[in-house]
């Protein structure tokens, strides 16, 4: 019997609908993405609540404040309760001379403290005391304006 | 010289190996810079320092007391509007928004302006019954509209009783 080798066809792929599909996946990606530098941290579990609403008009300066614990993989405390800044861990008592940095660079950028708006993203378990008393020394720091966030649930 | 004829033009054949390359570098970047965000609200509470207190006085309606009673845990022990004890859990909060509601006799009352609320929590209460006591004061979403109804924006803390 004679087998025929060398005429053996190359079987073509056809390309375009797994490039449609890919395409369609990047640009599914690429509207998802929030590109806007967010300064929320993901270690901070917010308390949730129906009537919390995303602010009507964009805060122009606003200084975000993650309050929460270390915490193991099964998510109990490790630690007492820290102010996550800017890769900073700051127990909440001793953020004082922070928040007075923060106030004088504002100055100098020519923005009063009282305009800017103090977000504070507090951990469902962080106790209220505390979160007082870091309002108390930004308020010592000369900022007027606090938010409290909380994660939107609707039902 | 010799012309090449029509029927023996070259077939340019599209190098797609390159593109895909790039295409999946991109489709695995998306993917792995994908973060899902919870959407987040927030309650705004002015809380000037300087603002001197106002006499209960000069004011024609006086300030609304919630007190927040902690457990050792944290969690609520007890919710007090005014003298009355509200209870514990979801129920209380509830029963907070609807006697508000009453104090105010109907949203958006314009007499009603200038009431603040006080909250006055234990320093050890979790934060999150806290956001619940704002939210329980502050309005309440109408089922059918799914829109905020707002009773008290007015919203300050007593000072934090820090333990000893």
């Amino acid at each position: 019997m004679k087998i025929n080798t060398k005429n053996v066809e190359v079987p073509e792929i056809d390309m375009t609908p797994m490039i449609d599909v890919v395409f369609q996946l990047i640009a599914f990606f690429m509207v998802i993405t929030n590109f806007e530098q967010t300064q929320a941290d993901e270690r901070v579990k917010l308390p949730k609540d129906q009537l919390a609403k995303p602010a009507e008009v964009k805060r122009e300066d606003k200084l975000t404040l993650n309050v929460g614990f270390k915490r193991d993989a099964e998510g109990n405390k490790q630690s007492e309760a820290l102010v996550l800044l800017f890769g900073e861990d700051i127990p909440v008592l001793q953020m004082g001379p922070k928040l007075k940095q923060e106030s004088k660079i504002y100055k100098q950028k020519g923005t009063d403290p009282k305009d800017v708006t103090i977000i504070i993203r507090a951990d469902a378990e962080v106790p209220t005391g505390l979160v007082q008393e870091l309002i108390k020394l930004a308020q010592e720091a000369e900022f007027e304006k606090f938010s409290l966030a909380a994660t939107q649930i609707s039902d | 010289m010799k012309f090449r004829r029509k029927g023996e033009q070259a077939k340019i054949e599209s190098q797609m190996a390159p593109m895909i390359d790039v295409v999946f570098q991109l489709l695995i970047f998306f993917i792995l810079t994908l973060k899902i965000i919870e959407p987040e609200g927030d309650f705004n509470v002015n809380l000037p320092i300087s603002a001197p207190a106002q006499a209960e006085t000069d004011r024609p309606l006086p300030d609304i007391k919630v007190r927040l009673i902690a457990n050792d845990d944290g969690n609520l022990g007890q919710l007090v509007l005014g003298r009355r004890k509200l209870g514990t859990g979801d129920q209380a909060f509830e029963l907070l928004n609807r006697e508000i509601l009453k104090m105010i006799g109907r949203p958006g009352n314009p007499l009603t302006k200038d009431i603040e609320v006080e909250l006055d929590a234990d320093y050890n209460l979790h934060y999150r019954y806290i956001v619940k006591g704002i939210s329980a004061c502050t309005g309440r979403l109408d089922p059918r509209t799914k829109k905020i109804v707002p009773y008290i924006e007015k919203i300050k803390f007593a000072p934090p009783h820090r333990p000893e």
